[in-house]
C-alpha cells in the first residue's frame, strides 16, 4: 500500500511538479503567475488535441508546452510591457486560460486517446518497492525527473542562472552589468509557461488520458504554492509536488480499501496538505525570497 | 573628426546637457580625463555630479553635447555600450546583489557567455584583490559583507570586467572611516600607476587635495572651476567654486562648560541666540486637543524617576537584538538616555545602528534585556512606546514614514497632531489650524499642509517627518541620519531643531554618520562596534580620529 | 544618498509618459481600449459560426430593453459587488483577498444549514435576517481562517485564499452529498429547499429580489468607512505603507484580522442572497465563479467601493450574455469568460501607469 501511494505521488504529481518547476524559473526571475492555472489547461488541451490528430503523444506534450506559452505570453507582456499587477494579470489569466479550454475542448470530452503509458525501465524497474516507485512510469515523469537536476545546475552553477536571479533580486544591478532584465524576464516567464503547458499535457496525455472541462482544478495554484514552500529551490520544490500528488494517490488507495472516509474531505487533502506546508515554512526565517518578488507582494494591492 | 588621442585624454566630453522636465541637471558639460589620472569632480549634494556620472556610464542618454573616447565620438547608452568601450564605474549604494555570494556578484558582472568556471575566476579574482590590496572573501553572501568590504567587492567587480580603462568612482569614501580612507586612497594611486583614468565624484575638498592630479567643480549643474594639480590651486578657491556666493551659516556648538543646565537655567534663558526656545505648543488650544500628547508631556514636565540616575528617561539593559536574518546584531547593549542630552551613535553602517533605532521605537523586539522609561518597564510593539512619549525619526523617512498619495496633513495626522472625532468622521480642519499654528511647522519651512508627501524632494520629507516627531515634545527622540543627502541650508534647520529640542528637556539619540555632525550636536558620544554600543565618551576629551579608531577596531585598539 | 532625481517634479519616465498622451489620443485610446476585446470576441464568434453582431445587440437589449432582462443584469451584478468589496476593502489595507469564491460557498453553506435546520417555522422578519447572520458569519468565518494564517502564521494571504477556495468548494459537496442531502432528490446532490417565507421580496415582473439594495447599501457603508472613518482613515494608511502604519503604532494585526473577517461577511451575504433570492437550495455550484468575478470587478474598480457599482454592473451584463449565449447558440456559457478575460486584458494594457 505505501509503494501504491508512493509510485501514485509521481504518477500524479509530475504534473504539479512540472509547473512547479515552471513557476519557479519565472518567480526567481521576479515575476509570480498565477496564470500558472491557466497555462496548465491550456497546455492540458492543447497536448491532448494535438495527440488526437496526430497520434503522436510526443508532439502533443510539444504542443502543450507551446499553448502554455502562448498563455504566458499575454501575462508577460501585460506584466513587463504594460506595468500591470503580477497577481490580477494572473488571475485574470486563469479566468482565460479555463474559459478559453472550456470553450474549445466541448468536441474533445469524448475522445480517446493511447497518449503515453508507464514504460518501466528494464533491469531497475525490477529492484523490489524501489523499482515500483520510480522506474515504471511514462516518459515524460522520467524527463521530468530529469529536469530537477538540469535546472538546479543552470540556476547555481552557469552565468545565466545568475543573470535569471539576479532579475528577480535588483534590476539595477542587471541593468548596471549591460543585461537588460526584461528580456530575461520575459525568456523566464515563457519558460515558466512551457514548462506548467507541458505539465498539463502530463495530466491529459500520460495520466488521465481523457480531457475534462478544467481538469486541472487547481493544480496550477498549487504549483504556485509549492514554489514558495520549496523557497525558490528546485529539489523542494519537486519534493512538495510529490507530496501533493501522495495526497491525491492516497485519497484512490483509500477508496479501493473501502474506509469509511468519504471522498470529499479527500479531494480537500492535498489543499488542505499544501496549507500546511506552507504554514511550516513560513515560520522559519524569510531570508530566501528573491526581492523583486517580495516587492510585488508588498506593493499595494491598488492594481 | 577630432583628433585628441594623441596626449592621453581617454575621455571628452563636449557639451554635455541634461534636463528632467524643467529642470536643468547638467548644462553644457566640457571635461577631458586623461589615462593615468585621478581626474576629481567636485560639488554640492545636488550640483549634478550624480547626472553627470550616470551620463557618462550611459545609464541616462544626454539631451545634448557630444562624448569622445580616443578622439572619436561615441554613444555610451545603454550602460552595455559604456562596458564594452571599456568604462567601469563604482556605485555609491553599490550594484551588488545581497542574496548572492561575492564570485556570483562578480560572475554575474565580469563573465561574459552562459557558462562560468569557478576555479579561474575564482583566482583572478584574488590576484586582483591582492595586487590592489582588496580583500574579499569570494564565498560569503553579500548581505554578511559590512559597507567597506562591499565597496571593495564593487571595485574588484568594476577592476575585472574586460578591457576597462576608465573607473568612475561615486562618492567612495562616504562609507568609508577616516582610517580606510587612507588605504582607498593609496589604493587609487596604484591604480593611477597602472594607467587607468579615474574619475573620482566627491563633495569632499580633503580628498581632491590629497590625490587629484585635476579638478572639475560643479555647481547648479554647470562647471564652475576647473584646474589641474600644478596651476596651485587651493582649498579656499575651490570652496568658493563649489558655494558661490553662499557662505553657509555653522550650527552654533552647544555649550559644553554648561552642559548640564539646571531646570531654572534652562527655563530663563538660553546661551545661544541661534537656538529658538520652545514654547508650550497648544496653549492656545482647546483643553481636548491636547489628549493624546497629554500622557508624555505630562511626565516630561516631572522629570525622571528618583531612583535612577539624574534626568534618566530611557534606559536599556543588557539588550541583545536580532537583525533580519535571525542572527543576533548586538548583544547585552547598555544604553541611557538623559533628560535635554544629546547621544550620538557612530560606528559603521552595518553595525546594528538599524536595529538598535527598531528595537528603542518598539518596531524590533528584544531578545533579551529591558527597557525602562520613565522608571516603568516597556514591552510590546510600537504603540507601547509612542505612548511612553517616544518619537522615531527612521533611516528612510520616504520608505518608513511617507504613505503614497498621502498628504502632509495627514501624515501629520498619523503621529504628530491629534486627531479630533467629528460626528462620525475626522476633524480634519481642526487638524489643519493645529498645524499651522504649530511653531515647529514653521521654523522647518514645511511646505504647504494639502501637498502630496510622495512628491515631495527628500528635504521636504525629512522636514516634515522631523517636524511631526517635534509637535509632539517627545520626552525621548530617536532619529536616525536626520542629515543625509541634504544641502547645506536644511541641515542646518534640522540640526537647530535638534538641538533647541533637546534644550527644552528630550532625550535624543542621534544616530549618523557623519562625524563632524556628531560631535557638534552631540553631549555624549558612543560607538557601535562587534555587536556592543562602546563609551560613552566625553566629546570634549576625544576627537574624530580616535572615534573612527573604536569604530574600526573597537576598544582594544 | 539622495541625489538630483528627489528634486524632480517626476521621474523621467513619468515625464515621458505624460507628453506621450496628448488628449485626442487619449481618448482614441480609451476606445480602442474599450471596443478592441468586443472586436475580438467577434471573430472569435464568428469563427464558431454565431453572429457577434446579433449577439451583442441582444445583450444590451437584453440588459436594458425591459424590466426583466435589467433585473437579471442587476441580480449578476449583485453577488460580484459583494465579492468585490470583499476583494476591495482588505485591498486598500494592503491585502489581498482572492478567497471570495470560497468565502461566498461557505456562507451560503451556513445560510442553507440554518434555513434548512433551524429557521424553518420561523417568519421571515426574524428569519431573514438570521439566515443573512448565519451566511456572514460562515464567509467570516472562512476568511479567519486566511486572516489566522495570515496573522498568526504569517503565510501570504493571496495563496491562502486562493487554496481555501477549493477546500471550501470540497466542503460544500460534502454536504450536498452528505448530511445535508434532500431526501426527496432521488440522489442528486442538493440541499433540501428552503421554506418560502424565507426567499427575499421579488419585485413584480422581475426575479430580482431586494438583496441588490442591501448589496448597494453595503457599498456605501464601505465607502463611508472607508473615507471618513479613522479606522478607514488606517486602513489606507497601512495599505499605502505597512512600515509607515507601525512606527505610527496602528495595530497591523487587528486591522489585518479585522477586514478579512468583514470581506468574509460581505461574501458570506453574497452567498446568502444567492440562496434566499434566486436558488432556494444550496447546490455544489452555488455562487461558482462569482468570487473571481467580483475580484476583477474590484480590480477594474481601482477597489473604490462606489466605482465597484459601476465595475460590477458591467460584469453582470455580459455574465447574462453567457446565459444568452448558451440558449440562443449553444455554445457553453463558460466561453463567456473569455469575454471577460480579454476586456480584463486590455484594461490592464491600456492602463499603465495610473498608480504613479
Amino acid at each position: 500500500m505505501i509503494a501504491d501511494i508512493l509510485t501514485g505521488a509521481l504518477r500524479s504529481g509530475t504534473s504539479v511538479m512540472l509547473a512547479s518547476q515552471g513557476e519557479l524559473i519565472s518567480e526567481r526571475a521576479g515575476v509570480i503567475n498565477l496564470g500558472t492555472e491557466g497555462c496548465m489547461l491550456a497546455g492540458a488541451l492543447g497536448g491532448f488535441a494535438t495527440t488526437v490528430w496526430t497520434g503522436n503523444p510526443w508532439l502533443g506534450a510539444l504542443a502543450g508546452g507551446l499553448c502554455g506559452m502562448l498563455l504566458s505570453l499575454i501575462h508577460a507582456c501585460l506584466v513587463l510591457d504594460r506595468g500591470a499587477n503580477q497577481l490580477a494579470s494572473g488571475l485574470t489569466l486563469m479566468f482565460f486560460g479555463i474559459g478559453v479550454t472550456a470553450f474549445l475542448g466541448r468536441s474533445f470530452v469524448s475522445e480517446q486517446i493511447v497518449g503515453f503509458n508507464p514504460a518501466p525501465i528494464p533491469v531497475l524497474s525490477d529492484i523490489p518497492v524501489l523499482g515500483e516507485v520510480l522506474f515504471n512510469h511514462d516518459p515524460l515523469t522520467y524527463l521530468s525527473m530529469l529536469l530537477v537536476p538540469a535546472l538546479w545546475f543552470v540556476l547555481f552553477r552557469t552565468r545565466i542562472g545568475i543573470i535569471l536571479r539576479a532579475a528577480g533580486e535588483r534590476e539595477e544591478v542587471l541593468f548596471a552589468c549591460g543585461v537588460n532584465p526584461r528580456l530575461v524576464r520575459y525568456a523566464a516567464v515563457l519558460a515558466g509557461g512551457f514548462l506548467a503547458g507541458i505539465g498539463g499535457a502530463q495530466l491529459s496525455v500520460a495520466y488521465t488520458h481523457s480531457w475534462v472541462e478544467n481538469m486541472t482544478a487547481g493544480r496550477g495554484v498549487v504549483a504556485v504554492a509549492m514554489v514558495i514552500f520549496a523557497a525558490w529551490r528546485p529539489f523542494r520544490a519537486m519534493l512538495g509536488a510529490y507530496l501533493f500528488g501522495a495526497a491525491q494517490a492516497l485519497q484512490l488507495t483509500v477508496q479501493q480499501q473501502g474506509l469509511p472516509i468519504s471522498p470529499y474531505f479527500l479531494f480537500m487533502a492535498p489543499y488542505v496538505l499544501t496549507l500546511a506546508a506552507l504554514l511550516i515554512v513560513e515560520r522559519r526565517k524569510r531570508s530566501s525570497v528573491p526581492e523583486g518578488l517580495s516587492r510585488v507582494f508588498a506593493a499595494d494591492a491598488d492594481g | 573628426m577630432e583628433n585628441q588621442g594623441s596626449n592621453g585624454v581617454l575621455l571628452r566630453t563636449v557639451g554635455l546637457t541634461k534636463r528632467f522636465g524643467s529642470l536643468v541637471a547638467n548644462q553644457g558639460i566640457d571635461l577631458a580625463v586623461k589615462a593615468g589620472t585621478i581626474h576629481a569632480v567636485l560639488g554640492e549634494n545636488g550640483a549634478g555630479k550624480s547626472t553627470l556620472m550616470k551620463m557618462l556610464y550611459g545609464v541616462y542618454k544626454p539631451d545634448e553635447g557630444e562624448i569622445y573616447m580616443d578622439g572619436r565620438p561615441v554613444t555610451l547608452h545603454p550602460p552595455s555600450r559604456a562596458r564594452e568601450k571599456g568604462i567601469g564605474m563604482v556605485f555609491q549604494d553599490f550594484r551588488l546583489i545581497p542574496a548572492m555570494t561575492a564570485l556570483d556578484n562578480v560572475a554575474l558582472a565580469a563573465g561574459s557567455g552562459w557558462r562560468f568556471r569557478r576555479g579561474s575566476l575564482r583566482e583572478r579574482m584574488l590576484e586582483i584583490s591582492a595586487k590592489y590590496g582588496l580583500s574579499v572573501n569570494p564565498d560569503v553572501p553579500v548581505w554578511q559583507l559590512d559597507l567597506g568590504q562591499r565597496q571593495r567587492l564593487e571595485i574588484v567587480k568594476t577592476l575585472m570586467a574586460p578591457n576597462v580603462r576608465l573607473i568612475i568612482f561615486d562618492e567612495p569614501t562616504s562609507v568609508l572611516v577616516p582610517q580606510e580612507v587612507r588605504a582607498f586612497l593609496d589604493m587609487l594611486g596604484l591604480l593611477r600607476k597602472d594607467g587607468f583614468g579615474i574619475l573620482l565624484i566627491t563633495h569632499k575638498i580633503d580628498e581632491v587635495l590629497a590625490c587629484a592630479d585635476e579638478v572639475s567643480v560643479l555647481r547648479a549643474g554647470r562647471l564652475t572651476y576647473r584646474a589641474e594639480r600644478d596651476e596651485g590651486w587651493t582649498a579656499e578657491r575651490l570652496v568658493s567654486a563649489m558655494l558661490g556666493e553662499r557662505t553657509p551659516q555653522p550650527v552654533t556648538k552647544r555649550d559644553r562648560a554648561g552642559k548640564r543646565p539646571t531646570e531654572e537655567a534652562r527655563r530663563s534663558g538660553h546661551p545661544s541666540e541661534e537656538v529658538p526656545r520652545p514654547e508650550p505648543r497648544f496653549a492656545d488650544m482647546p483643553p481636548e486637543a491636547l489628549s493624546r500628547m497629554e500622557h508624555p508631556s505630562e511626565e516630561t514636565s516631572h522629570p525622571g524617576c528618583p531612583s535612577e540616575g539624574p534626568g534618566e528617561v530611557l534606559r536599556l539593559e543588557n539588550g541583545a537584538i536580532a537583525g533580519d536574518h535571525g542572527e543576533l546584531v548586538l548583544e547585552s547593549v547598555n544604553l541611557t538616555l538623559r533628560r535635554g542630552e544629546i547621544t550620538g551613535v557612530a560606528g559603521i553602517s552595518g553595525n546594528g545602528q538599524r536595529e538598535l533605532a527598531e528595537a528603542l521605537c518598539g518596531l524590533r523586539r528584544l531578545k533579551r534585556g529591558t527597557v525602562t522609561i520613565g522608571g516603568k518597564p516597556v514591552a510590546g510593539g510600537p504603540r507601547e512606546f509612542l505612548e511612553a512619549g517616544v518619537a522615531c525619526v527612521p533611516e528612510d523617512p520616504l520608505r518608513e514614514s511617507v504613505v503614497p498619495g498621502f498628504t502632509i496633513l495627514e501624515h501629520m495626522a498619523l503621529e504628530g497632531i491629534p486627531l479630533r472625532r467629528r460626528r462620525m468622521g475626522i476633524d480634519w480642519r481642526h487638524a489643519r489650524e493645529a498645524l499651522e499654528a504649530s511653531e515647529e511647522a514653521r521654523a522647518l519651512n514645511l511646505a504647504e499642509a494639502g501637498r502630496r508627501a510622495d512628491r515631495l524632494s527628500g528635504g521636504n520629507v525629512q522636514r516634515m517627518v522631523l517636524a511631526r516627531a517635534l509637535i509632539r515634545r517627545p520626552r525621548v527622540l530617536i532619529v536616525s541620519y536626520p542629515s543625509r543627502g541634504l544641502d547645506i541650508g536644511t541641515v542646518h534647520a534640522i540640526q537647530r531643531q535638534l538641538i533647541g529640542l533637546a534644550e527644552s528637556g528630550t532625550a535624543i539619540l542621534l544616530f549618523s554618520e557623519d562625524l563632524d555632525e556628531l560631535f557638534k550636536l552631540s553631549d555624549r558620544l558612543m560607538v557601535l562596534f562587534g555587536k556592543r554600543l562602546l563609551g560613552p565618551y566625553d566629546p570634549a576629551e576625544t576627537d574624530a580620529f580616535r572615534i573612527g579608531e573604536r569604530m574600526l577596531r573597537g576598544e582594544t585598539a | 544618498m539622495k541625489t538630483e532625481a528627489d528634486l524632480l517634479p517626476l521621474s523621467p519616465q513619468a515625464a515621458r509618459a505624460v507628453g506621450r498622451l496628448r488628449p485626442a489620443r487619449k481618448i482614441g485610446r480609451q476606445i480602442f481600449v474599450f471596443l478592441a476585446p468586443f472586436v475580438l470576441y467577434g471573430l472569435f464568434l464568428l469563427y464558431n459560426g454565431v453572429n457577434p453582431w446579433e449577439l451583442y445587440v441582444s445583450m444590451v437589449r437584453s440588459a436594458f430593453g425591459d424590466w426583466f432582462g435589467f433585473g437579471e443584469t442587476l441580480i449578476k451584478a449583485t453577488p460580484i459587488l459583494l465579492t468585490g468589496l470583499a476583494a476591495a476593502l482588505p485591498a486598500r489595507a494592503g491585502l489581498i483577498n482572492v478567497g471570495g469564491e470560497g468565502q461566498l460557498a461557505i456562507g451560503a453553506l451556513l445560510a442553507t444549514m440554518a434555513a434548512v435546520w433551524l429557521l424553518d417555522a420561523v417568519p421571515a422578519a426574524a428569519g431573514i435576517p438570521l439566515m443573512l447572520f448565519a451566511g456572514a458569519l460562515g464567509g467570516a468565518l472562512w476568511a479567519g481562517v486566511t486572516a489566522l494564517l495570515k496573522v498568526a502564521g504569517r503565510m501570504n494571504e493571496t495563496i491562502a485564499s486562493l487554496l481555501l477556495n477549493y477546500v471550501a468548494v470540497f466542503l460544500v459537496g460534502y454536504f450536498v452529498h452528505g448530511p445535508l442531502k434532500d431526501p426527496h432528490s432521488f440522489n442528486w446532490p442538493f440541499s433540501p429547499e428552503i421554506a418560502r417565507q424565507l426567499r427575499l421580496p421579488v419585485f413584480d415582473g422581475t426575479r430580482l429580489h431586494i438583496g441588490f439594495l442591501l448589496a448597494i447599501a453595503f457599498a456605501v457603508l464601505v465607502w463611508l468607512v472607508l473615507a471618513k472613518t479613522g479606522t478607514g482613515f488606517r486602513i489606507r494608511v497601512l495599505g499605502g505603507n505597512r512600515i509607515a502604519a507601525e512606527r505610527a503604532g496602528i495595530r497591523v494585526s487587528l486591522i489585518y484580522a479585522g477586514v478579512l473577517l468583514a470581506a468574509g461577511a460581505l461574501a458570506g451575504i453574497a452567498g446568502m442572497i444567492e440562496i434566499a433570492g434566486i436558488e432556494g437550495r444550496l447546490r455544489p455550484t452555488t455562487g461558482a465563479t462569482y468570487g473571481y468575478l467580483g475580484f476583477l470587478a474590484a480590480w477594474m474598480a481601482w477597489n473604490h467601493p462606489l466605482r465597484l457599482l459601476l465595475t460590477s454592473f458591467l460584469l453582470g451584463m455580459i455574465a447574462v450574455a453567457g446565459n444568452e449565449l448558451e440558449i440562443g447558440s449553444g455554445l457553453p456559457s463558460s466561453s463567456v469568460h473569455m469575454l471577460m478575460a480579454l476586456v480584463l486584458f486590455f484594461l490592464m494594457g491600456g492602463a499603465r501607469g495610473r498608480k504613479a
